[in-house]
């Protein structure tokens, strides 16, 4: 079964606007708008604010950011171990004790786990994680709003782009996704129209599989040398009995041997933990479900030992582009617009880091683009200084060092992981080349039946009962967002009920149900299933320290 | 010695039931405090049933009379109750945190310059002072208080102080009250239309799934809801709204939306669907299935494993019998 | 018209409720705030009414610590054009000490209508709007879920056990409003830019002596595990003793 063949395309006819079209009801013009209020989008305006007020020539500018959670950090999650590098920089008078870092890392384990036992690793290089910090990435988003609003950046929660507003091939805004809509989409009495936000420049800091992202690269027809690829995390949050003192990772069980991925394990507080599993979407076996790998993951003892008698305070998912430095695009900017942060793709996995390098990214951009303000040219020709900085940073040296140990895996664990292994040894250089890769979509799944799964409801849940923990309190009379393939076959509908770890699809009688609501924008159903489009603001989950 | 005002309520020229828990509560303060209680009703008449409050205890029964009390008066009654709170060394005034008693109460406090210690669950004496246990944050915590002004202008949370007979051979007495209504007139009490109650604001849902086999057994249901005499409303589990066989605004919420009845009733709802999220937070929880394992009797207080068809109607006929009561 | 509108700031409604370490308030860490659900419905009534009169002035007031002008922001958001927080370390427990502040802010106002939402989602107290009507000696009507107005007189329904109240009463006056009275409006794009500019006082609170003080905050008492009562239709009657006498639900 392959997924591509069930997927519709982008609505690319709905997501480029000509800027005057019809359908929006206000209308505000603003100097710079970034869309997502992620640590790229908020560093960026920041940055941008604080360039602005120091140059008289300048003054202020009219900064607006765009989130479409209904508060800020409700729709962030990470891991995280953060590396402070990007924060240094954004705010060079304060010290790491100002940030909202919870704990440094001090001790930390790798283990291979197998169904009852562990093997412990030495800690490979790639993932030495001394002298960075265990952190919320919910609180680091928080924190850095207030820095902005301080600056005069304004922040509108609650509003999703829906559209990119375009002049030619130039960039001049986005259009908001419109409120207020009852199932069969027509208006209800609570209808609020979509708006129209117009910039010289726009940052599209939308974070993972970002769809507007998406459309502009399609339109523009810009590729990249390899397909961008994704991971699935599922991550809990739990309240222990037990204290953990040390950063834990985890490779083997439960993932199967072809599929790529791990664990982790962060104490927050000795008694808050951030636990979760990430498996590489090109999985083999189309009944892999992620969640239910997490739930098995927490029977393990050696997680089991911290777990038990705890409580589960938050549930939530995400993805993550897993494709390095061959799937950059070969520009991330254009006549009035850049890429920034996990939108981009500036992830890297060996070390399981992207926070520090979409602050770094959103520094940039904000550099960038305050010269191209200056200079009165908002072209790609000007904002393509903003991808000459990226190109000379260490963001890219980061991403070419590890450009292949991600892709290497593509061979199955044993082989992946040494292949990886004498690409840490040589950083980088051998094997060499480029590895290709499939898109996740083109990759066969073979269906299988799916162990069965009961959970307990103490120290395992359910789907249902998982969704409920993330805060999701979406309306349920909400028009469906996702745009599902046609003629989806049982085994397709069997794959997406595993794929997604909210429950959004279910397979009865041999059709595929959709679940709409539950939807936790983790964005896995648009890179394999159904497309995603966002929903009316405040949609999804409520994430409070993710 | 202080003595204790029970602020009693009427209808229509007849006593609420609500005011034998007034008194009840008034009692356990009186004997705290080693006082009287003394019970105040305000009508237009005699009040019938008003001498039940001696059966709970209060030692006098007040019928204070003014032709502007036929209809709840705000601000004739709150002047009234407090000019015979000022006149009597009462360390308490207990009233009934019913639709009357919250608008009543705070107008009574502020009248004696008083603070209101509202919608009480628990309340007694300790060192003299009154203290009494409130839920906030809907239910999540309970906030004990103590007041330290005097008198203690204290709202008891309805159908929580069961009444407890404590006859008194009390006295009776009628006194007019001077003045008007006042400025806010209630002109009458407009009787619920028997239309349905919407589901997310009910204090009683009767919910039903797959296992009632056809639309048509909703019928069920829908008895059961009316037999609770308008308190009840009708859910729907989500297979069953998706099958077309209820309204989609019957259904109960599910990713996360709180629906929070004091009492949800599952028919035939299995629980494993994604129903148990949205009414996970009900106080109170009965779960009706024929099989024993089913997850929902893992979140039910109270289950009854069995024919769905056969306890139903026997449920029904054992509310009404209790309602009508 | 002017219309003057209290909100209050309270943790949302799916707050985790856990206590901080004094045993007597929630912990804040992590809680989220906002504006008082029911105090929405009372800015959307003051900004219809405003517009329908053609002029006027709506004014938010809060009393509480300073985080709560977000709140006011909030309402500003909305549509109100001027907020004013009295001051307070936290909000006191005694809702008549809250009234005195408020009224004493209210006093010279000239305003037609106050207006609160009925009660607050974290207190549950129900007391400020009618205490601070009967220290401003004005007409007061609780818990409107319906509301016309003609000239100098209103017309209002609320909700009894049983039934919708009729009242009428004369303006000036004030009311505190319940769920379903309107649909709040979601402050727009331009609203919320706009909020910034607009007037925030920030002066102490005069809340006098409080008579109220919490001595503990505790969680409920645990669930109890749940039993299955018995088997079929003969499991009715005990059923129905438990929902009368242990469970207390009917």
């Amino acid at each position: 079964m392959i997924p591509a063949q069930y997927q519709p395309p982008l609505p690319l006819d709905r997501l480029i606007l000509k800027d005057g079209a019809e359908g929006a009801g206000d209308r505000m013009e603003l100097d710079v708008l970034f869309v997502g209020a992620g640590p790229a989008g908020l560093a960026g305006a920041i940055e941008l604010a604080r360039l602005a007020k120091t140059d008289p020539a300048v003054g202020e500018l009219n900064i607006g950011v765009l989130e479409k959670a209904e508060a800020l950090g409700e729709h962030s999650l990470s891991g995280a171990v953060v590396n402070p590098r990007g924060l240094r920089e954004l705010f060079p008078n304060l010290k790491d004790a100002d940030f909202p870092f919870r704990a440094p890392v001090t001790k930390e384990s790798v283990y291979l786990l197998t169904a009852g036992g562990q093997v412990r690793l030495p800690t490979p290089p790639t993932m030495k994680n001394h002298g960075y910090y265990i952190a919320s990435i919910c609180e680091i988003v928080r924190w850095l709003g207030h820095k902005a609003e301080e600056l005069g950046v304004n922040i509108f929660t609650g509003f999703p782009a829906a559209a990119l507003l375009t002049a030619g091939n130039r960039v001049t805004g986005v259009r908001t996704q419109a409120a207020g809509l009852g199932r069969d989409g027509q208006p209800l009495s609570s209808y609020q129209a979509p708006n129209d936000l117009t910039a010289k420049v726009t940052a599209l800091s939308e974070g993972t599989r970002g769809m507007l992202t998406q459309a502009w690269l399609e339109w523009q027809r810009i590729g990249s040398q390899n397909p961008q690829i994704f991971a699935l995390g599922v991550k809990e949050i739990w309240e222990t009995k037990q204290p953990l003192d040390r950063v834990i990772h985890t490779l083997g069980w439960p993932l199967p041997s072809d599929a790529f991925g791990g664990s982790f394990c962060y104490p927050l507080e000795p008694h808050l933990v951030a636990l979760g599993i990430v498996v590489g979407l090109d999985y083999s076996s189309a009944a892999l479900d992620v969640h239910v790998l997490l739930q098995r993951l927490k029977q393990h003892p050696l997680f089991r030992a911290t777990l038990e008698g705890g409580e589960m305070v938050e549930w939530g998912a995400k993805t993550i582009p897993e494709g390095g430095y061959y799937a950059l695009a070969a520009r991330r900017s254009g006549d009035g617009v850049v890429l920034v942060g996990d939108a981009a793709g500036f992830v890297d996995v060996p070390s399981l880091k992207g926070i520090h390098y979409a602050i770094q990214s959103g520094i940039y951009a904000a550099r960038a683009i305050f010269a191209a303000l200056k200079a009165g040219d908002a072209s790609g020709a000007r904002l393509a200084e903003y991808d000459r900085m990226v190109d000379g940073s260490y963001i890219a040296q980061d991403l070419y060092t590890t450009r292949n140990m991600r892709l290497a895996f593509k061979d199955g664990f044993t082989l992946g992981g040494l292949k990886a292994g004498l690409m840490t040894l040589t950083g980088g250089r051998f094997p060499g080349g480029r590895i290709a890769m499939h898109k996740d979509a083109e990759v066969a799944r073979r269906p299988n039946a799916a162990e069965p799964f009961t959970p307990d409801a103490k120290l395992t849940f359910s789907k249902v009962d998982a969704v409920f923990k993330a805060g999701n309190a979406t309306r349920d009379t909400i028009p469906t967002h996702l745009l599902v393939g046609q003629d989806v076959t049982t085994e397709a509908a069997r794959f997406y009920t595993h794929l997604c770890p909210a429950g959004v699809y279910e397979e009865v009688d041999g059709k595929l149900r959709v679940n709409a609501p539950n939807c936790v924008d983790c964005k896995a159903t648009d890179v394999v299933g159904p497309r995603w489009t966002p929903r009316e603001g405040g949609s999804g989950p409520k994430y409070k320290r993710m | 010695m202080s003595h204790v005002l029970a602020v009693l309520e009427q209808r229509d020229g007849s006593l609420r039931k609500v005011s034998h828990e007034v008194v009840t509560g008034a009692r356990r303060l009186a004997d705290a405090l080693g006082g009287e209680v003394h019970a105040l009703v305000l009508g237009a008449g005699a009040v019938s049933g008003a001498d039940a409050a001696g059966r709970y205890g209060a030692d006098k029964v007040i019928t204070a009379t003014n032709a502007g009390f036929a209809q709840y008066a705000p601000e004739g009654c709150a002047r009234a109750v407090a000019e015979r709170a000022k006149g009597g060394a009462y360390g308490a005034v207990v009233l009934a945190a019913s639709a009357q008693g919250k608008d009543l109460a705070p107008r009574v406090a502020a009248k004696l310059g008083a603070p209101l210690a509202a919608d009480v669950t628990d309340l007694g004496v300790d060192g003299g002072s009154v203290v009494v246990i409130r839920p906030v944050f809907a239910g999540k915590a309970l906030l004990k208080v103590k007041v330290t002004a005097s008198p203690a202008v204290v709202s008891l949370r309805p159908n929580v102080f069961t009444p407890v007979e404590r006859p008194k051979a009390g006295t009776a007495e009628t006194t007019a009250v001077a003045g008007d209504a006042g400025r806010v007139v209630v002109k009458g009490i407009k009787a619920a239309a028997g239309g349905a109650l919407d589901v997310a604001e009910a204090p009683i849902v009767v919910a039903g799934g797959r296992g009632l086999k056809e639309p048509a057994n909703f019928k069920l249901l829908e008895e059961l809801a009316q037999a609770f005499g308008g308190k009840a409303a009708v859910g729907a589990s989500r297979a069953v709204v998706d099958a077309g066989w209820r309204p989609h605004g019957d259904q109960v919420g599910q990713t996360g939306k709180t629906v929070s009845p004091s009492l949800y009733i599952a028919v035939g709802i299995s629980g494993a669907i994604q129903h148990l999220a949205g009414m996970r937070t009900a106080k109170v929880i009965v779960a009706i299935n024929k099989d024993k394992d089913a997850p929902i009797f893992k979140v039910a207080d109270y289950g009854i494993v069995g024919d769905l068809f056969e306890i139903v109607p026997q449920l029904t006929e054992a509310v009404r019998r209790l309602t009508s009561a | 018209m002017k219309i003057a509108v209290c909100i209050k700031r309270v943790a949302d409604s799916e707050t985790r409720v856990k206590i901080a370490a004094d045993g007597k308030s929630l912990d804040e860490a992590g809680v989220k705030f906002i504006l008082n659900p029911y105090d929405e419905f009372a800015v959307e009534e003051a900004l219809q009414r405003k517009d329908k009169a053609g002029s006027g002035e709506v004014v938010v007031i809060a009393c509480g610590p300073p985080s709560s002008q977000e709140t006011i922001r909030t309402a500003l958001a909305m549509g109100a054009d001027r907020g004013v927080l009295l001051e307070a370390p936290g909000v006191p427990a005694d809702g008549l000490a809250v009234a005195r502040a408020l009224a004493a802010e209210l006093k010279d106002g000239g305003y037609d209508l106050i207006l609160f939402g009925k009660m607050a989602i974290d207190d549950y107290n129900q007391q400020v709007g009618p205490m601070v009507a009967e220290l401003l000696d004005l007409p007061c009507v609780t818990c409107v879920a319906h509301l016309t107005i003609d000239g100098g007189k209103g017309t209002a329904e609320r909700e009894v056990e049983g039934g919708m109240e009729e009242v009428e009463f004369p303006l000036p006056a004030v009311l505190t409003v319940d769920k379903g009275l309107n649909e709040p409006r979601y402050p727009a794009l331009k609203g919320i830019m706009a909020a910034k500019k607009k007037p925030l006082e920030v002066k102490p609170a005069a809340l006098g002596t409080a008579g109220l003080e919490i001595l503990a905050l505790t969680p409920p008492p645990e669930r109890k595990e749940g039993r299955i009562v018995g088997e079929g239709a003969a499991a009715v009657p005990a059923l129905l003793q438990l929902l009368r006498e242990e469970a207390k639900v009917l």
